[in-house]
This record gives structure tokens, C-alpha cells and sequence, in this order.
């Protein structure tokens, strides 16, 4: 087990390295030039010029590497073009936001996206099953964008009952969490129906309820704990993406998180600010996705690493 | 003329003038009389862009001079009607072409209790010249020196002369030496002379201010705090401010002014902003750089067909490239649209199977897309073929660097209240030379003559210029733009600045 865990570190870093060094390439071959985005449209070229010397652009590219990199094995990621304060401290800023509001989503997708696949499953064919499978194909189709709008003009403008937009309290956190979690609450509630209705067909299940076992165990602890297996690989992944930042969520509630930073980040070709954040979240995924193989075997103890 | 409600306000020039009068009689009065104005309440302003600086030397953007405006005061203010007025400096000749003399207003001091004074100044303009770091600094490159003339006057020379450097003066606000000690500390928590001071920033949300209670326009501000927020998208700035949460909104689009109208304790402004749309041409490049073709592009455009059915009325037709109010504004006669004519021209020429490419900078302008579409389905009438190529910021302007382009949708707002600039940069030889590569050496000598501090002297520079530009159909300017705001009908005194700004300090809520 500790083998394995070194080697999984080892090969995150290797993952991590290979993210760096395409990050960066990527964004320095990209048509677009960062003076010119930082500059008013009128600057005259040698403004630009003077500028693109100052943000270190006129090194060639493996220089420019490796300054990177050195700088950031003592934690500089290099100062934001556009902020012109260290990226790291720019990307932590917006860290939080992201956070509360992946969170949130996660915490709305656990709890209605697994319920609602379990009333589905057990009460096959009935109209709570055909209830949950209307709002899973709703939740998986309705653009984030238009949800996100039509939740503020209802509960924002015509109800007044919560805040439009902004990050303040928790107030202001529901309508975003709510239109993030959409997707994955209804993702999760087909998976959890279709896996439950797999277990509750098997012999243990009826094994169980033939020993007398209330219904609620039987459900609870023995067919959701089998089919939990393949919705925790479903969960790391959704909640990986989450704190990478959500970008159209961000954008309709003016909520001040890391996919709205990337995006203008990229548009505005504030390279430091781009790497920061792409390594960041790589390295969140790459936890994240080792931490859920390791849970495979608390929840299913069958599974074994070495 | 479209419908107006009685809760839409356009101000024309002629209101301006009224108002700007008012404003400078009011400006007049005894101080006891004005300093009876009381303090009160809390404004919410909801901008399109999110503010990335607090350092007014270090961007040209409009949403965080919004910002910047309330809490640093620049040398020289400008009306809404483009007229310069006094702000620190209670006055400013031309000494000479290349001289300019600023006499600094007495009795300011800065947040903190420092007095504002010469030193001030010098430290702010040296700054911005020397720290070619700075986003403005290219602007200030002409300055030769910045000095001391007493503890209240301060001479600037130039190496050539610089005329419009008081309305540059209108974009940098003033600074106290101390800022130099550490500047990233100062501008955590920066201290200006302005009628707000800084409370708190949370990045990519809001800023909060509160009043400065010695601001030394004693009737200012008339609120005790002001909170910007940063809402990009209009749907939800829209929302907060149907709402309820906030009481004014920048950047509102012609298709949501309905909308807003018909929301309970909510009005529209809009006014003639200083911008003029431009829809520039690769002028070194074939078959545009022929005049006779641009000719024929200008008179196959339907300009009004565009303002009325695109834009909804919420544009101005173009007299001059520059636009009313500004220094060398001269009335130029309409450009028709007389496709039928330019069919002739360029069967005359003998163009057939034209095709151009129109590259857009993807959702800068609103309508942008539309626009060109119906652009191209005109052109197509005469049988020009265009392909629109709606492109990433970043991307199209490399591709207008690269010259790869025939027409490129663009825009200029003349945020100096200036045209000094947009002619420099953009019909200078070496200004265009990675954007339009325009050349026309009167037209540039003119530029040259223009940039005197003698009014007189430039409107006739400019006028004679502009005939020149228009004439040599040397860009299509298709509209001036009008810039549009929503506001909650709690305001009093609410001015919709031609210039995008969204200026609060004299405004009060009920």
C-alpha cells in the first residue's frame, strides 16, 4: 500500500511537470500579444515593445522555462501582467470563492442527486421514478447559463426572496450553488438509480431481506454501500472539475472565483496568472483522484493496492 | 425619433450647456450656503469591468477610472460637455508651445492629513514618465521636465509642444510623495485627495469607499459610502438593479432599454458618448487601398438603416470623425448611401469579384455581429463579397498587426476629451504603421501643427485634416456611439457621462 501511494506521488508529479511545460508552451505559440492587451488600442509600438521587455516576454522560450521554474520551487509564480501583483496571491484571492461554491454544489449533489436516485430505483416504474428521470434529463440539459438567469429573475427580481448576484453571505451562495450543481446532481442521479436497480436485483439483496432485515438497511447499508463504488469515481471527477472553477456560473452571478480569473486571464494573455491556475488545479485533481483510489478500499474492502 | 417615456432622459449638447452653467454658478456660491448639504445614505454602482489596479498611472480602464475618480483628484477636471475645468490646479497656462504652468489649489490635503502641494505633482508626473512600467507612461514620454515654481506652481516642458496634456491631465489622478517609499504597499491601501476614502477591495467583487468628511468641495460627497460592484455580465448587472440591490448600471444595450423602462423604480439615460465607430482599412494592401473602391464600400452602407434597425435609435449619424464638443469637431457633409452609384464606380474601375475580409475583436461592440452581417449583405448588393471574420481579441489584433485584414470593426473613445491621439496614433506614419499603414505626409504635418496649446490654432489644423480623412474616405465612420445607463429613481442629480465614467461624488440617494 505504501509502495503503491509513493509511486501514485511520483507519477503526479511527473503529471504535473508534463501540465507545467504545456501550459506553458501553449499559451507562448498562441497568437496575441500581452502588451498589446495590456496597452490601450492607440500605444505606440514601442510602448509595446518597452513593456513586453519589462514582463520578461523577449527571452527566448527555454530561458524562460527555466526561470519559471526556479522561481517556482520557491513558490514565485511570477508577477500577473494584468493585476501586476504575484499571481499566486491573485489566484489564492479568488481560491475561496471557488471553494465555498464547489462545496456547496457537491454538498447539493450528494445529498438530492443520491436521493433522488434512490427513490427512482426502488420505486421503479412509479411516478417518483418518472418524476426524478424528468429532473435528471432537465438538470443534464438545461444550459447553465440560461438556469442561472431565469433563477435570478425569478428568486432575484420577481421574488426578492435571495440576492442576484455577488459573494457576501450565504444568501448569495444558494442560486449559484444550486445552477452549478444541475449537472452533476442529475449525472449522479441516473448513475445512483442504474446502479442501485443492479444490486437490488442480486442474492445478497435477497438473502437479506429474507433474514428479516428492515428495508431501510437493506438499502442503505447493503445495496447503496455496492453501488457506491462507481459513483465515488463519478463524485472525484465532478468535484475535480467544480474547483477548477466554473466559468459560466461564475460569470451569471458576478461570483469571484478561478474560472472567471482563467478565462480572462487567457483572453488577456496574462501568462503567470494562466499557469497558476492550471497548476493548481491540476494538483487538485491529481489529489483528488488518488485520494478517491484510496477510498475504493475503505468502501470496498475487496479492493486492494499493492 | 423613437418613443421616449417620461422615465427615459437623453441630455443634448444644448441641456449640457445648461447644466455645466449651472454646475459652475453653483460652483460660485458662498461656502456656508453649499456646506448646508447633508450626508447621507449608501450607493451601489454595478460596473461592466472588473477593476484590476488601484494605481491610477498603471491602466486606461474605464470601469476602474470610475473607481479611481472618487478617491484621487486629477489636475485638471473635464465636463461633460468637454470643456476643462480647474481641479487641484485652480488654473494652467501655455507658457510657451513646450511650456505649460499648473497654480496648484490651496488647503488640500490628502486622506491622511498630508498637504497637497507642488511636490506632489512632480512626484506624479515624474513617475508616470519615468516608470515605463506604467500603462500611461507612453502618453507622458514627451515630457522634458517637471518642476517646482514656489510650493504651489509647477512647470512642465515638453520636447515638442503638447497641447493636449490637460486633458490627458484629466485621466491621472495625483499622488503623495510618500506613495514612493514602498509603492505595493500604498497601493493595498492607497490615499488620494478625493471626496471618498478607501475602505476595503475584494478582488473581482467590490470596492468600498466612504466619505471623505474634509473634502475640499465642501458640498461633497452627499453620501457616506459608495460600494462599487464588478458585475461583467449585463443580464445580471440588469437584474441587481431591477432589484433593488444597486442604483446605477454602465453598458447598457439598446435591446435591454425596454426592459429596464418598464421596471418599477428604474430609469434609463442615455447620452452621445465621445466615441465614434470605425471601421478601419488595410490601407497598404490591394483592392482596399484604392480610394475608389473605399468610396464605393461608403456609399453601398446603409448607415441609417444600421442605427435605426440594429441599434434601435441608440446611435448618432457622423458628421466628422471626430465626434460634437471636442476640439476640431467640424459639420462635414453626410456620407449618402447610393448603392446604385457605387455599382457604377466600380464598374469603372473595373472591380468584379471583389472579396474582403472584415475581422471583429469577438463581443467588444454590442451588435458587432449583426452589424457586419447586414455590412455584408449591403456590399453583397454590389456585388462586393465579404467574410466576416469574428475573431478573439488577442488574435485579431495580431492579424491586424500582420496586416492579414481588408476591413477591421473597431472603435475610438476619446477618453482625453482630445483627438490628439487618435490622430497620432492612427495617421501618423509611424503611429499606423502595425495597424492601418496610413500615410499622408500633409495629413501628418497638419497632426504636427495641431499639437499646440493654442486652441484657435488647432481647430483649424483639425478641420482642415478631417476634410482631408473624409474626403480620402480613409475609414468608414459609421456611427457615434451613445452610451446608455440604468438607474433607480432614488438618485438626485445623476449626470450620464458622454465618456462612460460613472461619477458619483455629487449625487445623493433618497
Amino acid at each position: 500500500m505504501k509502495a503503491y501511494v509513493l509511486r501514485r506521488l511520483w507519477q503526479s508529479a511527473l503529471t504535473l511537470v508534463g501540465v507545467s511545460l504545456l501550459v506553458f508552451v501553449i499559451l507562448r505559440v498562441l497568437p496575441g500579444d500581452p502588451a498589446k492587451m495590456l496597452l490601450p488600442e492607440g500605444a505606440p509600438q514601442s510602448a509595446v515593445d518597452e513593456l513586453n521587455r519589462h514582463l520578461g516576454l523577449h527571452e527566448p522560450l527555454h530561458v524562460q522555462y527555466g526561470l519559471f521554474v526556479k522561481s517556482v520551487f520557491r513558490g514565485d509564480f511570477g508577477q500577473s501582467f494584468q493585476y501586476r501583483a504575484p499571481a499566486l496571491r491573485v489566484v489564492v484571492e479568488r481560491l475561496g470563492a471557488t471553494v465555498q461554491l464547489a462545496l456547496a454544489a457537491m454538498l447539493i449533489t450528494v445529498l438530492i442527486g443520491v436521493s433522488l436516485g434512490i427513490v427512482a430505483a426502488v420505486r421503479r416504474g412509479t411516478r417518483y421514478d418518472y418524476a426524478s428521470t424528468v429532473l435528471a434529463v432537465l438538470g443534464q440539459s438545461l444550459p447553465n447559463f440560461w438556469l442561472g438567469i431565469m433563477l435570478i429573475l425569478l428568486f432575484g427580481v420577481a421574488l426578492r426572496w435571495l440576492p442576484t448576484s455577488g459573494f457576501e453571505s450565504w444568501r448569495h451562495l444558494i442560486l449559484p450553488a444550486v445552477t452549478l450543481a444541475a449537472f452533476p446532481m442529475a449525472l449522479v442521479a441516473r448513475l445512483t438509480r442504474s446502479s442501485m436497480l443492479e444490486i437490488l436485483g442480486r442474492d445478497f439483496i435477497r438473502t437479506g431481506r429474507a433474514k428479516g432485515l428492515a428495508e431501510r438497511a437493506v438499502i442503505l447499508r447493503h445495496a447503496l454501500r455496492n453501488a457506491a463504488v462507481p459513483l465515488l469515481t463519478v463524485l472525484g471527477l465532478q468535484i475535480g472539475t467544480l474547483l477548477g472553477g466554473a466559468v459560466i456560473t461564475e460569470s451569471v452571478f458576478a461570483w469571484p472565483g478561478m474560472g472567471k480569473l482563467v478565462v480572462d486571464a487567457i483572453f488577456f494573455r496574462d501568462f503567470p496568472v494562466v499557469q497558476t491556475v492550471l497548476i493548481l488545479s491540476a494538483t487538485i485533481f491529481v489529489v483528488i483522484n488518488l485520494l478517491v483510489d484510496l477510498l475504493y478500499t475503505v468502501i470496498d474492502p475487496r479492493i486492494r493496492y499493492s | 425619433m423613437r418613443d421616449r417615456s417620461a422615465a427615459s432622459h437623453s441630455v443634448g449638447r444644448r441641456q449640457f450647456l445648461t447644466l455645466s452653467a449651472a454646475g459652475l454658478a453653483a460652483a460660485g456660491l458662498p461656502r456656508a450656503v453649499r456646506a448646508q448639504a447633508r450626508r447621507s445614505g449608501e450607493l451601489v454602482a454595478g460596473l461592466s469591468e472588473r477593476m484590476l489596479t488601484l494605481d491610477p498611472a498603471n491602466h486606461y480602464s474605464i470601469s476602474s477610472t470610475s473607481v479611481h475618480r472618487h478617491m484621487f483628484d486629477p489636475l485638471v477636471d473635464v465636463t461633460n460637455d468637454s470643456k476643462f475645468v480647474p481641479a487641484l490646479a485652480e488654473s494652467w497656462r501655455a507658457v510657451n508651445n513646450t511650456t505649460w504652468r499648473f497654480t496648484l489649489r490651496r488647503g488640500v490635503t490628502f486622506h491622511d492629513g498630508t498637504p497637497f502641494n507642488a511636490d506632489s505633482v512632480v512626484f506624479t508626473l515624474r513617475r508616470v514618465k519615468d516608470n515605463t512600467k506604467l500603462i500611461k507612461s507612453f502618453v507622458y514620454q514627451d515630457i522634458e521636465s517637471v518642476e517646482k515654481d514656489g510650493d504651489y506652481g509647477v512647470v512642465v516642458t515638453s520636447k515638442r509642444p503638447f497641447g493636449s496634456l490637460p486633458a490627458h491631465l484629466t485621466m491621472l489622478g495625483m499622488l503623495p510623495p510618500g506613495a514612493g517609499k514602498s509603492e505595493e504597499a500604498f497601493f493595498q491601501k492607497p490615499i488620494g485627495t478625493g471626496p471618498f476614502r478607501f475602505v476595503s477591495w475584494t478582488h473581482g467583487d467590490n470596492i468600498v469607499l466612504s466619505a471623505n468628511p474634509s473634502y475640499w468641495k465642501p458640498s461633497q460627497p452627499r453620501v457616506e459610502k459608495l460600494t462599487f460592484r464588478f458585475i461583467p455580465e449585463l443580464s445580471t448587472r440588469a437584474a441587481a438593479l431591477r432589484a433593488g440591490e444597486i442604483h446605477v448600471i454602465d453598458r447598457v444595450t439598446p435591446d435591454l432599454v425596454e426592459t429596464l423602462k418598464s421596471s418599477r423604480g428604474v430609469k434609463v439615460y442615455d447620452v452621445p458618448a465621445v466615441e465614434a465607430q470605425r471601421w478601419v482599412f488595410q490601407l497598404a494592401k490591394e483592392p482596399v487601398k484604392d480610394q475608389r473602391l473605399r468610396q464605393a464600400i461608403s456609399l453601398a452602407i446603409d448607415r441609417n438603416a444600421i442605427i435605426k434597425d440594429l441599434l434601435l435609435g441608440y446611435a448618432r449619424p457622423v458628421d466628422s470623425p471626430v465626434p460634437p464638443g471636442l476640439i476640431g469637431h467640424t459639420s462635414l457633409p453626410a456620407k449618402p448611401y447610393d448603392p446604385e452609384k457605387a455599382r457604377q464606380i466600380l464598374k469603372q474601375a473595373g472591380y468584379s469579384n471583389v472579396t474582403l475580409d472584415f475581422v471583429l475583436m469577438k463581443d467588444l461592440y454590442p451588435k458587432q455581429l449583426e452589424i457586419s452581417q447586414a455590412v455584408a449583405a449591403m456590399l453583397g448588393e454590389v456585388g462586393i463579397k465579404v467574410n466576416i471574420k469574428n475573431l478573439e481579441i488577442a488574435t485579431a489584433r495580431e492579424q491586424r498587426t500582420a496586416g492579414t485584414y481588408d476591413m477591421f470593426f473597431s472603435g475610438w473613445a476619446h477618453m482625453p476629451h482630445d483627438p490628439d491621439w487618435y490622430f497620432g496614433q492612427w495617421f501618423t506614419k509611424a503611429g499606423s504603421e502595425k495597424l492601418t499603414r496610413y500615410n499622408n505626409p500633409r495629413v501628418e504635418q497638419l497632426i504636427a501643427e495641431g499639437r499646440v496649446p493654442d486652441p484657435k490654432v488647432r481647430q483649424a489644423k483639425y478641420e482642415e485634416l478631417e476634410r482631408i480623412l473624409w474626403d480620402e474616405d480613409a475609414e468608414i465612420w459609421p456611427y457615434y456611439s451613445v452610451a446608455i445607463y440604468g438607474i433607480s429613481d432614488r438618485l438626485r442629480n445623476f449626470e450620464p457621462r458622454r465618456d462612460y465614467y460613472v461619477l458619483l461624488s455629487d449625487v445623493a440617494i433618497a
